[in-house]
Formats: structure tokens, C-alpha cells, sequence
């Protein structure tokens, strides 16, 4: 009836005795090793731990509400994947902080850490949507017993957004007061270690001001494309001017001169720092050139992987403010405009973090209004121009079976 | 630059003094409760605990391998996740076993949490792709300090399956035993306790069976039904006869015989019992009507969430053989006909588990095949049949802000 291939056939029920069967079955092949002594699966993942840890508050003061346990788990799975993501994230830092990042050998390792740290947010963005299987009601039932907790409390959230690059300077003050605030002495102190350490904005500044091609006395990137862009601009202008007047002629024109303003900012290195420090660019005009450099070549051999690691930066940044938005949605839908259990205003300090001050790699989502058409990037030679195939794999301590595989 | 709303403006740098501004600013109201005592995050989750119990074998043993902590971390979030399935199963097994499902003010609980298992569900199959981050060759390094520890060991998911209805007879063996022989003490005994108690599928069949529209001496749902297809049947057969004969009507009427051959198998109890002899069918004959009827009357008022709670639980068989495949096709990847570390064949063992044999509300997915013209559907008077509008909430324990557990 059911018309399945594993139906009927070849599984007879333990209770019979035809095990002859079973021999030249594949399935059946082996023999259980559970029975003996080693480790098992709920030790190995401390499950002991794990699984006696929701305890519910509604309970504990005699008006168990069921939905608080659903509450619990939700963050719980949260604070577990958040630690997996500083796990990726630490051990990426580690390899540009040792230097490790110059034998280009490890690009590999970065990128797919960095990778897998967007799935990971992919997954806790889906997971929302289970939380919201709890109405406005069923949450109201409990929400008396959770103060003062509040995720204001998660000391993993924090570190990972000051490890990733997320000015602290920046931040939107909550209730006047540092966010550094809501954490006892230890906490505190580990968050100001994730401030001062570098983060992984700084790290990858540093990586692409080294940028191979950057150099003034090499390739001179910056120099040619600056020339390049004015020619071709001028150009442009001229054949607008030959053209008979009208109203189109007028509007070109004036396209081409709002181009050129956009260009001439470009190469205006004061006007960059000046924009660094209203804090709406975060990166050096150095590695500003690098990222430019390399989404320019990104088919060249060299800058592939990198190109993606840029891309996968951007995921991040994208995947946290949705993941804000999301929260923030959920949010309002849950309490309104009431408060938070934490004390702040709630709904209304949430709306205010889905900013672009909370972006970290701004500048690489900004420089898709400097591209350029094909013509006026720099040639490349491929007899004089060797950087751009042959990698660096300089670093003796690059090692892919080191005894310390992080 | 950006054009951003919130970036520039109203908020001053941290190092320069507040502006008036802000002293109207919405989004700092408020006032900071943490320091006031009463629980805290890291409490209320028990964080310590939760975040403290990642421990790499592969650095125990001295060679500590960076991709073991996803692979522990995965896991783990998948047993909490169980976890709160079981605790969204029991409660509303407890609702049947009670019998507070009788009062129909019940069913919105119901519908509402088995559909939050499904949802859950959802999110357990795409978590995969986050483990599949971790290549082959990355597992390899690892998988020799975990010696026989095997997800087979995972109490949680065999305390679901079983709660469920997953068939114990009908399981595939493990290596030729019995799955409960992976686990001993106590954990065997709660598997052993879990299988005296009434499954989600018992508990629904005999829902099902207490569908109203069914007592013959009332409405006499089922042999209306017999009556109508069978005069159906028999006037399309008539009308095929009239026609001249030709290769159409000839594919015709070889058509016409199936379905009345289908419809017969239909009627027939005797069929039925044999069918769930053999494990093809799980509902008993009565319940298979109940479910039938919820179908064609499924815009009735009253069976509006009965109909959504029978696609919850279908939806939750397919998720469950979702996982199940998509479990089998990581494993097959990650470790191609090598041999499980519980000593199973591995992906052998795992393919054989994604089949029909495990899907526990069959009988639901099998109705499509009985669906007739509305012509054929035996018809509702409202004057007379009240009961498809009409709920029974008697049940005096059912209370909505009772004092003892709320579940």
C-alpha cells in the first residue's frame, strides 16, 4: 500500500526468529560497541548538564506557566551557538594577530571560519520564528517572574560584538549609562579585555593595507586609477559638451559633475579621516585602496579567497542588523511599548541599535558607489605583474598538522 | 554617507557631555534594574552549567582539533531542542490522557503546541547545513577520540519516538538487537516506563474514533458515504457503457474498475485489520472514518481545528523523515561506508531508517487516496445535524487560570 522499498521486505520484527535473513543484509552488518565501557554519547556532550538546567521561575514560585520553559531553551540555544561563534571568531583573530594570516596557506582556514560563522547566524536568524509560537498572552503569564534578567545581561553577545569591531564609542548609551554597567567585576573585565584586544575590523585593516599592488613604487593601484578615472571623466564631458543643447544634454551634465564630486571625495585622503572620525568610515584610507584593489581583481589567482572573506564580512554585518530587526519585531509584538525587564525603554533602545553605527565593515558595503566601468581599471601585465598569481607562503610556523590545530 | 537615521544624529559620542537632546529621547528611558539584586541572565539560563560543558576529547588526548567544539556544540543544541519537544509532547499527551480534550475549549492548546513542534522541527533540519561546514577530511582528524560514544546512545530521541507512536516491532534492529540494549540503569527504565504509557497516536486514534457524525443510529456518517460512492460509481459505469466503443472508452472503464476496487478495499473491515497486521495501516477502522470525515467536513466549524491539528501531525512525519535523510545524506558524506562509531554500518543502517515504517500517522497521508466529488458527500442539514457547530466544553476541570500546574 504504502509502495516503500523498506516496507515488508527484509526487516523481519525482532519477536521472530528469522535472523538467517538478516546476514547478508548490510544494515545489519556490525557489532554494538555500546556495551563496552567506553565513552558514551550523554557524557561526552555532558548532557547531565545540559538537559537539568531549565529551571522555570513561574514554577519555582508556585504558578508554573508552560510557555516559560520554551522561553528558556530559545536562549539557552542562543548562548550555545554564541559561544561556537567565538570559538571561530578567536581562533580567526589568532591567525592574523600571530601573523600567521602572511603565509597565504591559511587563507583557506580564515575564510571557511568566517564562512561558518554566517551559517551559524543564518540558523539563529530561523530560530526566531520558533520563539514566535508564543503569543503577547502566553509571554505576559510569565514575564513578571524573569525581572531584573535581561539579555541587556549577555556578557557572550557583548564580546562578540566588541570582538568583531563594534565601536564602544559608538554604541547608543543605554539609560545614560555605559553598557559595561550591567556586568559584575570578572565580566567586566573580560569585556574591557575584548575592547582593547584587537578586534576583527583592526586585523583586517591591518591585512588590507598589505594589500600586494598598493605600492607606490610598484604598481602605484591608487595613482593609476586615479588618472584613469579623470581621463575617462573628461572624456565623458566632452562628448556631452559636442552634443546639441537640450534638456537631456543639461541633465547628463549635470550626472557627470554629481560622478565627479563622488570621485574627487574618493581621493580627498582628508575628507576620509574627517569621515573616520564621525565615525562613518571605519577603515584607513590604506586599506580602503586594499579592498578596492581586490574587488577590482577579484578573478586574479590571488585575491579570490580574499574577495570572499570580504563578501563573508559583509554577511556578518548584514545577518546581525536582521537579526536586531528581527528581535526587535518580536519585541514590540510581545510587550509593546512597555519597558524592558532590564529597565530600559523596551522596544523603543532596540529600534535605535538596527543603525548603521552598529555596521563594522560600512566601508566595504560603501565601495559599490566608487566602481568603474572595466576600461578604466588599471592594466594589468602579466609578465611584469607577478603578484597577482604567485602567493606568499613565507611563515615556517604554517603548519596544517601542528600540534596545536587551532 | 550612509543615510542612515540613527547614525550622526542625536547620539554624541560617549566622550562628549549629553546633550539636551537626549533628555527627550525615547529610547533612553528607564532605569537600569540590574544592579538592584533578583535573578540575572546568566542565572535565570543557568549559563554556567550550559557553557561549561564543551569538552574536546581530541585536547584531552592531547591533540586538540579546532572543528571538534562545532561538532560538540551541534549536538548539544539539538538536545535541548529535543528537550523542549518532549516537553511540548507530554503536555498535550497529558491533555488526552486527562481527558481535558474533551472540552473542546482545549483544542487551540492542542493544535498550538503540536504545531510548535513542527516549527522546531523546521529548524533542527536546517541546522544541518551549519555541521556541514565541517568537511571530511576536518571530522577525520577527530573522530578517533570519540570511540563508541554514537548519537544510538541519544535517549531524548528514542523517548520521542517512542511518546509519538514509533512502532517498536516495526523499528529496523540494530545490529540485530534491540535499540533499548544501548541503554542501561536508569535510562533504561524510563524508555522501559515511556512504552507502558498511551503514545500521541494512540491517544489520537481514540480522538478520532469519538468523532461526531459517526454513531450510526445519528448521523451515520460512514454508511451514507458506502450508499452515495457506491450509486456513484455505478451511474459513472453507465454513463461510460452508453458510449461507443473505442480505446478511450476502453482506458476509461480499466480506470473506473480501479476505483472501484479501491473503494471496495474501502469498505471492506476485514481488509483493514489484515493491513494493520502487517503495520501498512496504525489507526483502527473507526478512527480511519473519523479522520475521513474531519476531512470532507474539514470548513465545518467545528472541525476547523481538528483538520489543523491532523496536518500538524502530518507535518511533523514528514519533518521527522526529513532529518532522518538529511541526517543519512551528512553521514554518508562525512564518512562514506565506513562503519558508525557505535558500530553500526553507518550509512547503511541510517538508510534503511528513512522509510514508511517510521511514519507514524500514515494512515492520514494514505486518506488521499479516498477523496470523492463533494457531489458524492453525504449531506449536512442545519436544522438537523447541530453537532458541526456546535463545541462541548463540559469538562469542569478545564480552567484556564487554574492555581495547579498550568500545562
Amino acid at each position: 500500500m504504502s509502495g516503500c522499498p523498506y516496507f515488508q521486505r527484509k526487516f523481519v520484527s525482532t519477536s521472530k526468529q528469522n535472523l538467517k535473513e538478516d546476514e547478508s543484509d548490510d544494515s545489519q552488518i556490525g557489532v554494538n560497541k555500546a556495551s563496552k565501557g567506553d565513552l558514551i554519547y550523554g557524557d561526552y556532550l555532558q548532557l547531565d548538564k545540559i538537559v537539568t538546567s531549565q529551571v522555570l521561575q513561574s514554577e519555582l514560585k508556585g504558578n508554573k506557566i508552560h510557555d516559560e520553559h520554551l522561553f528558556i531553551v530559545t536562549h539557552q540555544a542562543y548562548e550555545l551557538w554564541f559561544k561556537q561563534v567565538l570559538w571561530e571568531l578567536d581562533s580567526v583573530r589568532e591567525i592574523f594577530i600571530s601573523g600567521h594570516v602572511r603565509d597565504e596557506r591559511n587563507m583557506l582556514k580564515v575564510n571557511t571560519r568566517i564562512h561558518r560563522i554566517v551559517m551559524i547566524f543564518r540558523l539563529l536568524l530561523d530560530q526566531f520564528a520558533v520563539l514566535e509560537t508564543m503569543t503577547a498572552l502566553d509571554f505576559y503569564d510569565f514575564r513578571e517572574y524573569l525581572s531584573p534578567a535581561s539579555g541587556f545581561q549577555s556578557l557572550q553577545f557583548r564580546l562578540l560584538e566588541n570582538k568583531i569591531g563594534v565601536p564602544h564609542n559608538q554604541r547608543v548609551p543605554y539609560n545614560r549609562r555605559h553598557y559595561r554597567d550591567n556586568f559584575g567585576d570578572q565580566e567586566s573585565e573580560q569585556l574591557l579585555h575584548s575592547e582593547q584586544e584587537p578586534t576583527m575590523l583592526q586585523l583586517v585593516e591591518q591585512w588590507l593595507e598589505r594589500t600586494p599592488g598598493l605600492e607606490e613604487d610598484g604598481f602605484n593601484f591608487w595613482g593609476k586609477l586615479e588618472t584613469n578615472i579623470f581621463e575617462g571623466l573628461r572624456r565623458e564631458k566632452e562628448k556631452i559638451e559636442q552634443k546639441p543643447a537640450s534638456e537631456i544634454k543639461e541633465e547628463m551634465m549635470a550626472e557627470l559633475i554629481k560622478q565627479r564630486d563622488i570621485f574627487l571625495s574618493l581621493f580627498d585622503e582628508k575628507r576620509h579621516d574627517h569621515l573616520v572620525s564621525t565615525g562613518q568610515r571605519r577603515l584607513s584610507y590604506k586599506a580602503l585602496q586594499g579592498a578596492l584593489m581586490i574587488y577590482f581583481y577579484r578573478e586574479e589567482p590571488r585575491f579570490q579567497v580574499p574577495f570572499q572573506l570580504l563578501t563573508s564580512l559583509m554577511d556578518i554585518d548584514t545577518l546581525m542588523t536582521k537579526w536586531r530587526y528581527n528581535h526587535v519585531c518580536m519585541v514590540h509584538r510581545m510587550i509593546g511599548s512597555k519597558a524592558g525587564t532590564g529597565g530600559s525603554s523596551g522596544y523603543q533602545y532596540l529600534r535605535s541599535t538596527v543603525s548603521d553605527r552598529y555596521k563594522v565593515f560600512v566601508d566595504l558595503f560603501n565601495l559599490a558607489t566608487f566602481l568603474v566601468p572595466r576600461e578604466w581599471i588599471p592594466k594589468m601585465d602579466p609578465s611584469e605583474h607577478t603578484f597577482l598569481y604567485m602567493a606568499e607562503c613565507c611563515d615556517s610556523s604554517y603548519c596544517s598538522s601542528s600540534d596545536d590545530s587551532d | 554617507m550612509s543615510g542612515c537615521p540613527f547614525l550622526g544624529r542625536k547620539y554624541p559620542l560617549f566622550t562628549s557631555k549629553p546633550s539636551q537632546a537626549e533628555e527627550e529621547d525615547e529610547s533612553q528611558k528607564g532605569i537600569n534594574k540590574a544592579t538592584k539584586g533578583g535573578i540575572v541572565y546568566g542565572e535565570y539560563l543557568q549559563l554556567d552549567k550550559v557553557l561549561n560543558a564543551q569538552v574536546l576529547q581530541s585536547q584531552q588526548k592531547g591533540n586538540k582539533i579546532h572543528d571538534e567544539h562545532l561538532f560538540i556544540v551541534t549536538h548539544q543544541a539539538y538536545e535541548l531542542w529535543f528537550k523542549q519537544i518532549l516537553w511540548e509532547l507530554d503536555s498535550v499527551r497529558h491533555l488526552f490522557i486527562k481527558k481535558h480534550v474533551r472540552d473542546e475549549r482545549n483544542m487551540l492548546k492542542v493544535v498550538s503546541r503540536i504545531h510548535r513542534i513542527t516549527m522546531i522541527f523546521k529548524l533542527l533540519v536546517e541546522q544541518f547545513v551549519v555541521l556541514e561546514t565541517m568537511t571530511a577530511l576536518d571530522f577525520f582528524e577527530f573522530r578517533e577520540y570519540l570511540s563508541s560514544a554514537s548519537g544510538f546512545q541519544s535517549l531524548q530521541f528514542r523517548l520521542l519516538e517512542a511518546k509519538i507512536g514509533v512502532a517498536d516491532h516495526l523499528r529496523v534492529p540494530y545490529n540485530r538487537q534491540h535499540y533499548k540494549d544501548n541503554f542501561h540503569g536508569q535510562e533504561s527504565e524510563t524508555l522501559l516506563s515511556t512504552e507502558q504509557e498511551p503514545t500521541l497516536l494512540q491517544l489520537v486514534e481514540q480522538w478520532l474514533e469519538r468523532t461526531p457524525g459517526l454513531e450510526k443510529d445519528g448521523f451515520n456518517f460512514w454508511g451514507k458515504l458506502q450508499a452515495n460512492i457506491e450509486e456513484g460509481l455505478k451511474m459513472e459505469k453507465h454513463k461510460l457503457e452508453q458510449m461507443e466503443d473505442s480505446e478511450v472508452k476502453q482506458d476509461l472503464l480499466a480506470d473506473l474498475n480501479k476505483q472501484i476496487e479501491i473503494f471496495t478495499a474501502l469498505f471492506d473491515p476485514k481488509r483493514h485489520e489484515h493491513l494493520l497486521s502487517k503495520g501498512e495501516r496504525r489507526l483502527s477502522y473507526k478512527a480511519l472514518q473519523g479522520a475521513l470525515m474531519i476531512n470532507f467536513y474539514r470548513e465545518e466549524p467545528r472541525f476547523q481545528v481538528p483538520f489543523q491539528l491532523l496536518t500538524a501531525l502530518m507535518e511533523i512525519d514528514m519533518l521527522m523523515t526529513k532529518w532522518r535523510y538529511n541526517h543519512v545524506c551528512m553521514v554518508h558524506r562525512m564518512i562514506g561506508s565506513k562503519a558508525g562509531t557505535g558500530g553500526s554500518s553507518g550509512y547503511h543502517y541510517l538508510r534503511s531508517t528513512v522509510s514508511d515504517r517510521y511514519k507514524v500517522f500514515v494512515d492520514l497521508f494514505n486518506l488521499a487516496t479516498f477523496l470523492v466529488p463533494h457531489a458524492w458527500m453525504p449531506k449536512l442539514n442545519p436544522n438537523v445535524h447541530k453537532f458541526p457547530y456546535m463545541a462541548e466544553c463540559y469538562d469542569s476541570s478545564y480552567n484556564s487560570y487554574s492555581s495547579e500546574d498550568s500545562d
